[in-house]
């Protein structure tokens, strides 16, 4: 008997580092690395359950800026060479080790990922992963949704409703573009809510998003189902929420199941291992070390001394662990299903790079949960579409201001190693108005000016410059970014201000930053 | 007439999150010191010189800042794992070919204006600016004029609205402001007003955003039901630190215990 519903919602996103101007751009590996351990991966585990007629109903978002570094030709082009350089390393390594059983099966295992994500890559669907999720859609085995255009963070953003307005515009044309249909759900970038975004998102025709457990529990009204059904503003817009159990199971860096001592350990690695000589052919930055992607060893616990990775106990693992969650979530469905009039929901939203990339197993784990739950009618899988469809009328309750990061609300995007970012994100946002009202029907190069100023606003606005400033982590490069962005912005309006245009500069910045081709500069006019 | 809110009075913190210097509390007296100790439940006797109170306030907020970012469950750091080729700074300053340095960015607009953006239930940014027009009226006549913030409470009636100042130096352009309680929405004021007269004539520079402070406690407009209870327990409404008290009466919801990061 079928007492609750599971959606797994995925958010795929990665920043904008393309830089075609670099022969070799050290973040472009943060695509390329969750192109090998992720994203790839994850393909291979729809077709797997496609080709055996099990279901797997999930909700991913495909961010604006991951979609158009997907469709990059010079980004594919690199990808294609970093897969070359990976197996140029796997073979390296295979010869290196030799002799040595349990790490030359270890060297085999990446050799075989690798040379599966080149073949996939390149022969299965032909450079186009945009393509082979939308193949998946398009047969509604998953949903597509979509996110704020460069996942600002936009409850800094609230005083600014042409800012909030140009993120989920621009973010649902490039959706269109990339998948010719409209979608229905948007995932609020860092799961950052504030109740003016209801509107917004209500007159761009979504239907529906996720909000963080603490954002929706102390909505006005109290939502009376707790986090087991979804609740809808006043316009309707439904509003799903988080379930705090499920995401701890999996998100915990401590506590969490990718924390087993069986499972592959994600920090060390043959960068830090090998010497440099050996390493540098393959890593492309000269005499420094880097992840690799080559990891031999088991997380095994807070010692240095680390066991050997064995790829099959922790495949055993991941699947006890898929049980383990399953059984967790029919007791909570259980508990909250004696309590309700419908089968409770259990909302787990994941960053997808999770997968693969941190959590090798992952994929490994989610395969596991859908072959288990099909064998299984207590507990049913559905996209965030299914169930609005199922189940359309909520009750009306405005979730508060909130966030998933810590603390809940916007420390981590609002504090002293990134404040500075906002004073002139919120004039370049202002000064974007302004030219966009003053200049309101342009067309040849002036509108192409002005749709390129508007594409640094946007990328200005971008939320992980700052969770990086904060981590510590390429904290200059991302505070460069920032000030690229706005230099960019400020020269261009400058130009127009002073009626003098640099034509050759401008053509070098479009041809750098080249994303969203369909950009409209109109998007920032205020809204009446 | 407006009157000065004591509760807030005693609790002003003005502090840059990631490096807490001490130089953050010289405005502060030692009474304001002390209810802010109390506030985040530093048991601290009496007497203590000021610098000693003021070193285990920043103790205190270093290690909060530690205990929160170790914290289970927080999205951000998976999210980090994401960026993690290497330290890419240290690659840089390793081989000495960083990418090309960003222009200088202008730190100023030279308008005057302020602006409020509101972080959680406790804290409010602000930054502001005085146009070199303003600020020479300001300074060149009188220069002795002082600065401050005034926060204001906004919602009731325009005589009987709370407020509390913040001194401000002339250098200064952005602070962290402590709310007094959560789910309240006000303006913060950029005022000057002449340095050798207290009561003297106060200006107003520039006036701020609306900022609204989220609730931190359940909106329960009309009494939950126990089946409503359950189902927020078992939405883990405990481990977020939203208390459902249920004594002397039994369908009331207090106030979450305050200051305690959720890392939900």
């Amino acid at each position: 008997m079928q007492t609750g519903f599971l959606a797994l919602v995925l958010n795929a996103h990665l920043p904008y580092v393309r830089r075609p101007d670099h022969p070799r751009y050290l973040e472009e590996r943060w695509l390329f690395e969750a192109l090998s351990e992720t994203y790839l991966p994850l393909l291979r585990l729809f077709r797997r359950l496609d080709d055996e007629g099990i279901p797997f109903h999930l909700t991913l978002n495909i961010s604006p800026t991951l979609a158009a570094m997907l469709g990059d030709k010079v980004l594919c082009d690199r990808y294609v060479d970093y897969l070359d350089s990976q197996l140029r390393l796997a073979s390296a390594e295979e010869e290196r080790l030799r002799g040595d059983p349990q790490f030359s099966r270890l060297a085999r295992l990446y050799a075989e990922l690798y040379r599966a994500d080149r073949e996939d890559f390149d022969l299965t669907y032909s450079r186009n992963i945009l393509g082979a999720f939308d193949y998946f859609y398009k047969r509604g085995r998953i949903e597509l949704i979509t996110t704020g255009a460069t996942h600002a963070f936009l409850p800094l953003f609230r005083d600014n409703a042409e800012a909030v307005a140009a993120q989920v515009e621009t973010a649902i044309v490039a959706h269109r573009r990339a998948f010719a249909k409209h979608p229905a759900g948007f995932w609020l970038p860092q799961l950052g809510w504030f109740p003016g975004v209801a509107d917004t998102l209500h007159a761009y025709n979504i239907q529906y998003t996720v909000v963080s457990t603490r954002g929706a529990l102390l909505g006005d009204p109290t939502p009376r189902n707790g986090s087991f059904a979804p609740v809808q503003c006043p316009n309707g817009l439904t509003v799903f929420i988080r379930d705090s159990g499920a995401v701890k199971e999996v998100w915990s860096e401590t506590e969490g199941y990718p924390a087993d001592p069986v499972y592959r350990d994600f920090y060390r690695d043959i960068g830090f291992d090998l010497p440099l000589e050996t390493l540098s052919p393959y890593t492309e930055v000269g005499p420094s070390r880097i992840f690799t992607g080559f990891k031999y060893w088991a997380v095994t616990g807070k010692t240095a001394d680390k066991k050997v990775y064995d790829p099959a106990a922790a495949a055993e693992r991941a699947a006890e662990h898929a049980a383990l969650f399953l059984e967790a979530r029919k007791a909570a469905a259980t508990a909250a299903g004696a309590h309700m009039d419908r089968p409770p929901l259990m909302v787990c939203p994941y960053d997808a790079e999770l997968f693969g990339h941190w959590w090798f197993e992952g994929p490994a784990w989610l395969e596991a949960l859908f072959r288990k739950a099909a064998a299984d009618d207590f507990l049913s899988f559905v996209t965030l579409d299914e169930y609005h469809r199922a189940y359309p009328v909520n009750q009306v309750s405005m979730p508060e201001f909130s966030s998933w990061g810590d603390g809940g609300y916007a420390e981590v995007w609002l504090d002293g190693s990134n404040d500075w970012i906002y004073r002139h994100v919120f004039k370049a946002a202002e000064r974007m108005s302004e030219l966009a009202e003053r200049f309101p029907d342009e067309t040849g190069l002036r509108e192409r000016i002005l749709n390129q100023c508007s594409r640094e606003v946007l990328l200005a606005m971008c939320s992980d410059w700052a969770l990086l400033m904060r981590a510590g982590r390429a904290g200059n490069f991302a505070r460069r970014q920032v000030e690229d962005s706005i230099s960019n912005f400020g020269r261009i309006y400058d130009m127009l201000c002073s009626n003098t245009v640099g034509t050759e500069w401008l053509t070098r910045l479009e041809k750098r930053n080249n994303i969203f081709p369909a950009m409209n500069y109109r998007i920032f006019r205020k809204k009446r | 007439m407006a009157t000065t809110h004591p509760a807030l009075t005693s609790v002003i913190l003005i502090f840059q999150n990631v490096r807490v210097t001490s130089e953050k509390f010289d405005s502060l007296s030692l009474e304001a010191l002390y209810g802010l100790a109390d506030k985040m439940g530093l048991d601290l006797p009496p007497g203590l010189e000021r610098l000693f109170v003021i070193e285990e306030i920043c103790d205190a907020l270093a290690e909060d800042s530690e205990d929160r970012r170790a914290g289970r469950g927080e999205a951000v750091h998976v999210e980090e794992k994401k960026y993690f080729s290497r330290e890419l700074d240290e690659i840089e300053s390793e081989t000495g070919q960083s990418a090309p340095e960003s222009p200088v960015l202008e730190t100023r607009y030279n308008e005057t204006l302020i602006r409020g953006l509101v972080r959680d239930p406790s804290w409010a940014f602000a930054y502001w600016d005085i146009s070199d027009a303003d600020a020479s009226i300001l300074f060149g006549e009188e220069s002795s004029t002082v600065l401050f913030l005034r926060v204001i409470e906004l919602g009731g009636e325009d005589s009987r609205r709370e407020y509390f100042d913040i001194p401000i130096a002339a250098e200064d352009y952005q602070w962290y402001i402590n709310l007094p309680r959560p789910g309240v929405r006000f303006r913060i004021d950029l005022c000057s007003r002449p340095g050798e007269s207290p009561s003297g004539r106060i200006r107003v520079l520039a006036r701020s955003n609306d900022v609204e402070s989220p609730r931190q406690a359940l909106e329960s407009g009309r009494p939950l039901s126990d089946r409503v209870i359950k189902l927020l327990e078992l939405s883990g409404i405990e481990e977020l630190d939203i208390e459902v008290v249920r004594d002397e009466n039994p369908q009331r919801i207090l106030p979450a215990r305050s200051g305690q990061g959720d890392g939900e």
